[in-house]
C-alpha cells in the first residue's frame, strides 16, 4: 500500500506536466555491503518520489524529460544526490550505494496525517523505525522494537509515550495502535495486542507523540503507533526466520528457582507471489518460551496473510488478516514475606509466584480482517474506503473459576484527500466503530462511535499551516449520544536554524467497556462497575525543532505540555475498587535527541533524553502528588558500528526510579538500567543476528511485584529469497 | 579506546545496584539472621556444626570459650552439593565482632583441653566486613532481628584453633 500511496502522493505534488514529455528513472539502492536498502525514498526533486522495494529497486515515473535532480534518503544512511538527464519517452538507470551515517530525517514519508507526506512537513513529533532498524535490533516482536524509541517506555506490556498511560493492568491504553492506518485497540479493554503483526511483516513503524484525536479519535490521547506492513513484491519470494536462545539464571543463588536454564525459540515462514495486478503473501510462525521466572511459559502460533489487487493504475485494493493464539501462564505478583514455599527467609522472591496461583494460565485468541480500497481518480484527488474486524477472545483459567471475554471491533472509514491548488491540501472523512463484548466479568454490552473529521493544510510562503477538527459521538448500549470535539491547529516553518513545528490540540479517550462494566474479585477487594464513567480529555501543545547541524550531526527537540481532565483511574471506595473520573493531571517536559556519526561514517550514535514532570493536580479535598508509574528522567543511548557485512551495536536505557507507584508502595524499587548488546553478520541472502538484552542481568521492576526480563541471549537467522 | 573502556566500566558499575536479596528475620527473634552458603563436600568425619558469636574477637585461646549462645546452637548441614540455607540465631543485645560457623569432627571434646579443641574443631566460615572482606564483620543486635548476616561455609577451607593461635 505504501508505494501506491506514495505514488498517489507523487501524483498530487507532481507539477502539471500534461504538455511535457515524460521519462522514467529506474535503479537499485544498496548499502556498502551490497545488500538492498528497502524503504529508501528516491525523489526527483520537485517532480515525483517513490520508495524502494524489498529488493532495493525503484521505478520513478513520470519524470519530466531533461535534467532532474535526484536524491535518495534512508534511515541510518547519508543522503545521496546527483543530476540525471531523463530521456523523453524512455528510461534511465541510476544505481546508488548509500554510506552509513547520520539518520537523515527530512525527506522520509510518513502517514501521521492520514496521508503520505514528508516528515519535515509534519507538525507532530514522529519517530520512524525502519525495517532495517528493526532487523538490526534482532527483536522478535513489535513491542520489543518500539520499546527503545526515545520517549517511549513499556510497563509490563502497557505502552507509554511521554508518560501517557502509566500502568493500569493493560486497561485503557492512552495510545492508539494502527495497522496500516486501521485502529486495532481491543473492543473490550481498549488495550493493545502487540503481536497482531509478525515483526518481519513490518516495513516500518511510525510513532507519533502527543494527542492525535483530531484525526484519529479515541485513545490517541498520548500518541499513535502505526505499523506499516510491507509491500508485496512481484515474482516469487520467501523468507525463513529462526531464533533461539536462553534466559540467564538469577544473579544471586538465593533467588534460584529451577534446576535448568530457561530457553526460548521459534520461527516463521513467509511466502509471497505477485504479478502486476494480483499479489499475495502468507506468513506462518510460532514461538515457545520457558519464561525467565516461575510460571512464565508461553506458546504462540500465528497465521498472517495479505493480498493486493491492482485492477488499474489508479486503484489499489488491499486485504490483510491475521489469526493468532497465545497461551501463557500467568505470573501475577511475586512472593512477598512468607507467601511462598522455599522463601529461604527472604523478604521477597521476585522469581517465584504465590503457589496459590500455580497452574493459572490464559488463552488469548485474536485476529483481524481488513479490506481497503484506495483510488486516485485524478492527480488532485485520492479517496479511500476501508472496513475492518478485530476479534479478541481470552479465557483466564484459574483455580478460583475461569473468566472469559469475547470482543469484536467492527470499523469502517471513508476519506478523501484533495489538493485544490499546489499549496493546499484538504482531508475529510468519516469513521464508524461498533464494539461488542460478551463476558462474565464485563457483561454483554455494545459501544458505538461515529465520527466526522476534516483537516486543511495551506502553505503561505515558507509557513505550512494546518487546522482540523474531529467530532466523535459515543453511545453505550444504544443510549443517548455524547459528543467530544477535538480541534487542532499546527504550523511548520523551515528556517536556517532547522525546521520549527508547533501544535495545539485536544485529545480524548472514551472509557472502555472493561473500565465501565467490570465486576470481578481482586481479593480482598471487589472491583465494581461504574456505568456513568465518561471520556477523559486533554489539551496538549508542543513546540519542536529538527535541525541538521553538520553532515554528521542532527538534533530533534520538543517541549510539550498536556493538561488532562477527568482522567480515568481505579479508586478505592470502601471495600471496593471502581474506575472513576477523578484526576486532573499535568504532563510537561522536554524531549531532546541527538544523532551523530562522528569520527567515521561506520559509527552511528544517538542520545535521547526525556524529562517528564507528571503531576496529579490538587483538588479541594486532595493535595497534588506525582502521577504513578512515570519516570522523571528517561535516557536512551545507542551506538552502532558497521564494517562491510558485519555490525555491532549497543543500547543503554536509564529510567529513573518512579516517584510514586500504586499497590505495594513500600516495596523496594530502583531505577531501571538496561544494556542491550547486538552483533550481526550478513552473507549472501543469510542474515545472522546475536542479541543480548539486559546483558548485565540487572534486576528491577516497573509494575508492582512484577519482575522485568533478566539477561536474555538470542540468535536469529534469516534467509530471504 | 581508553574512553571506551571508561564508558564500559561506568556502565557496568552503574548497573550492579539493582534489586538485591533481602533477608527478613522471624518477627519474634532477638538476634541475627541471614543465609549460609555451603560449598564443597561435607567431610565424612563430620559430627556437628555450631553457630556462635563473640562480643569481641578472641585474643587468647581461653577467649574461645566466651561465645554466645551457650550452649551453642547447632546448624543443620544440607545433605548434598552447594546450597544456601537460611538461619536465625538468638542473641542478647550487644555488638558482635565475630559471627562464625564451627565444624566439629567425630570425637569426644574436652573443653579444658585446648589440644582436643585444636584436633576436633574448625572455623568453617564467618561473617565478613562488607567493606573489607578479609576482616570479620561487626553486627549489632538491638531488641530485634538483624538481617542480612550472610556468609559462606567452605568445607575445603576450614581452619583449626592453631591457625588463629599458633603454638
Amino acid at each position: 500500500m505504501t508505494s501506491r500511496l506514495a505514488l498517489a502522493a507523487a501524483l498530487l505534488i507532481t507539477t502539471p506536466a500534461a504538455a511535457q514529455q515524460m521519462g522514467t528513472i529506474v535503479g537499485t539502492v544498496r548499502d556498502t555491503s551490497g545488500a538492498p536498502v528497502a524503504g529508501a525514498k528516491v525523489e526527483a526533486v520537485g517532480a515525483a518520489f517513490t520508495l524502494t522495494g524489498q529488493d532495493g529497486r525503484f521505478r520513478l515515473q513520470p519524470v519530466p524529460a531533461g535534467l532532474a535532480h535526484l536524491r535518495v534518503a534512508a534511515f541510518a544512511f547519508r543522503l545521496d544526490s546527483t543530476d540525471v538527464t531523463v530521456p523523453p519517452g524512455d528510461s534511465v538507470s541510476w544505481n546508488v550505494t548509500l554510506k552509513g551515517g547520520v539518520f537523515y530525517l527530512p525527506g522520509l514519508v510518513v502517514t501521521a496525517g492520514k496521508r503520505p507526506e514528508s516528515l519535515e512537513n509534519v507538525a507532530a513529533s514522529v519517530d520512524v523505525l525502519s525495517d532495517t532498524a528493526i532487523a538490526r535490533r534482532a527483536v522478535n516482536t513489535v513491542d520489543e522494537a518500539v520499546n527503545r524509541v526515545p520517549g517511549v517506555q513499556f510497563i509490563n506490556g502497557q505502552v507509554n509515550i511521554r508518560g501517557s498511560s502509566g500502568f493500569e493492568q493493560g486497561l485503557g491504553a492512552r495510545v492508539l495502535l494502527l495497522v496500516d492506518g486501521v485502529p486495532m485497540n481491543e473492543a473490550d479493554r481498549a488495550g493493545i495486542d502487540w503481536d497482531l503483526v509478525p515483526v518481519d511483516d513490518a516495513e516500518r513503524i511510525e510513532i507519533v507523540k502527543g494527542a492525535g484525536s483530531s484525526l484519529y479519535g479515541s485513545a490517541a490521547l498520548g500518541g499513535v503507533v502505526n505499523i506499516i506492513t510491507r509491500d508485496i513484491p512481484e515474482g516469487i519470494h520467501g523468507r525463513v526466520r529462526f531464533f533461539g536462545g536462553g534466559f540467564a539464571n538469577p544473579p544471586d543463588s538465593l533467588w534460584k528457582f529451577r534446576n535448568f536454564t530457561g530457553m526460548q525459540g521459534g520461527g516463521s515462514l513467509t511466502g509471497s507471489f505477485g504479478t502486476d495486478q494480483v499479489r499475495g503473501a502468507l506468513t506462518v510462525g510460532g514461538r515457545h518460551s520457558d519464561g525467565y521466572r516461575q510460571q512464565d511459559a508461553s506458546d504462540y502460533l500465528q497465521v498472517a496473510g495479505r493480498g493486493e489487487w491492482l485492477p488499474d493504475p489508479v486503484t489499489h485494493v488491499r486485504f490483510t488478516g491475521t489469526w493468532a493464539t497465545h497461551q501463557y501462564q500467568v505470573p501475577l505478583a511475586w512472593c512477598g514475606p512468607n507467601q511462598c514455599a522455599n522463601m529461604r527467609g527472604l523478604a521477597y522472591q521476585p522469581f517465584l509466584v504465590d503457589t496459590a496461583d500455580s497452574g493459572n494460565h490464559t488463552r488469548s485468541d485474536h485476529g483481524y480482517l481488513t479490506a481497503t480500497v484506495t483510488r486516485t481518480p485524478d492527480e488532485n484527488t485520492t479517496w479511500m474506503g476501508r472496513a475492518s474486524w478485530l476479534r479478541t477472545h481470552f479465557t483466564d483459567f484459574q483455580k478460583a473459576g475461569d473468566d472469559f471475554a469475547v470482543a469484536d471491533r467492527f470499523g469502517a472509514e471513508g476519506r478523501i484527500v484533495t489538493t485544490p491548488s499546489p499549496d493546499q491540501t484538504v482531508t475529510v472523512g468519516g469513521e464508524l466503530t461498533d464494539n461488542q463484548v460478551t463476558s462474565d466479568i464485563f457483561g454483554n454490552h455494545t459501544q458505538e462511535q461515529f465520527a466526522a473529521y476534516g483537516e486543511a493544510e495551506r502553505v503561505v510562503g515558507k509557513l505550512r499551516l494546518t487546522a482540523g477538527v474531529r467530532a466523535d459521538f459515543l453511545a453505550d448500549d444504544g443510549a443517548g449520544l455524547s459528543a467530544v470535539i477535538s480541534p487542532r491547529v499546527a504550523a511548520v516553518l523551515p528556517s536556517t536554524l532547522g525546521i520549527w513545528r508547533a501544535s495545539v490540540g485536544r485529545g480524548f479517550r472514551a472509557a472502555s467497556m472493561g473500565e465501565k462494566f467490570v465486576t470481578t474479585p481482586v481479593p480482598p477487594f471487589e472491583v465494581v462497575p461504574n456505568p456513568s464513567l465518561h471520556a477523559e480529555t486533554a489539551w496538549t501543545g508542543e513546540i519542536g525543532n529538527t535541525a541538521v547541524i553538520t553532515p554528521w550531526l542532527s538534533t530533534n527537540t520538543a517541549i510539550f505540555y498536556t493538561r488532562a481532565t477527568d482522567y480515568i483511574s481505579p479508586e478505592l471506595v470502601g471495600d471496593s475498587i471502581q474506575f472513576q473520573n477523578v484526576q486532573r493531571a499535568r504532563l510537561a517536559g522536554v524531549d531532546v535527541s541527538l544523532v551523530a556519526s562522528p569520527f567515521t561514517p561506520r559509527l552511528t550514535t544517538s542520545v535521547a533524553y526525556t524529562y517528564l514532570d507528571a503531576w496529579e493536580l490538587a483538588t479541594d479535598s486532595t493535595p497534588g502528588r506525582p502521577l504513578a508509574f512515570r519516570p522523571r528522567h528517561l535516557v536512551t543511548l545507542s551506538a552502532d558500528y558497521a564494517v562491510g557485512p558485519a555490525s555491532v551495536g549497543a543500547d543503554f536505557r536509564y529510567s529513573s526510579r518512579f516517584e510514586r507507584v500504586e499497590l505495594y508502595e513500600t516495596d523496594s524499587r530502583v531505577a531501571a538500567k538496561t544494556l542491550d548488546l547486538r552483533a550481526g553478520w550478513r552473507f549472501g541472502q543469510f542474515d545472522v543476528r546475536l542479541l543480548a538484552t539486559n546483558a548485565l542481568n540487572y534486576i528491577y521492576t516497573l509494575a508492582p511485584r512484577t519482575l522485568e526480563p533478566v539477561a536474555t541471549v538470542t540468535m536469529t537467522v534469516t534467509y530471504v529469497y | 579506546m581508553r574512553r571506551f573502556r571508561l564508558l564500559v566500566l561506568t556502565l557496568v558499575l552503574g548497573c550492579n545496584d539493582g534489586l538485591q536479596p533481602t533477608t527478613i528475620c522471624d518477627p519474634h527473634l532477638v538476634g541475627i539472621c541471614g543465609h549460609i552458603t555451603f560449598r564443597g563436600a561435607v567431610p565424612d568425619s563430620t559430627d556437628v556444626m555450631y553457630l556462635v558469636a563473640y562480643g569481641s574477637f578472641p585474643q587468647t585461646e581461653n577467649d574461645l570459650f566466651n561465645f554466645l549462645p551457650f550452649p551453642p546452637q547447632t546448624l543443620q548441614i544440607p545433605l548434598g552439593g552447594d546450597s544456601v540455607v537460611p538461619y536465625g540465631l538468638a542473641l542478647p543485645n550487644n555488638q558482635y565482632h565475630w559471627v562464625l560457623a564451627v565444624w566439629k569432627k567425630v570425637g569426644v571434646l574436652n573443653p579444658s583441653d585446648t589440644a582436643s579443641a585444636d584436633a576436633l574443631l574448625r572455623e568453617a566460615g564467618y561473617y565478613r566486613d562488607p567493606a573489607d572482606t578479609t576482616k570479620p564483620g561487626v553486627v549489632t543486635v538491638h531488641s530485634a532481628g538483624t538481617g542480612g548476616v550472610d556468609f559462606v561455609v567452605d568445607f575445603n577451607n576450614m581452619h583449626s584453633v592453631s591457625y588463629f593461635f599458633p603454638p
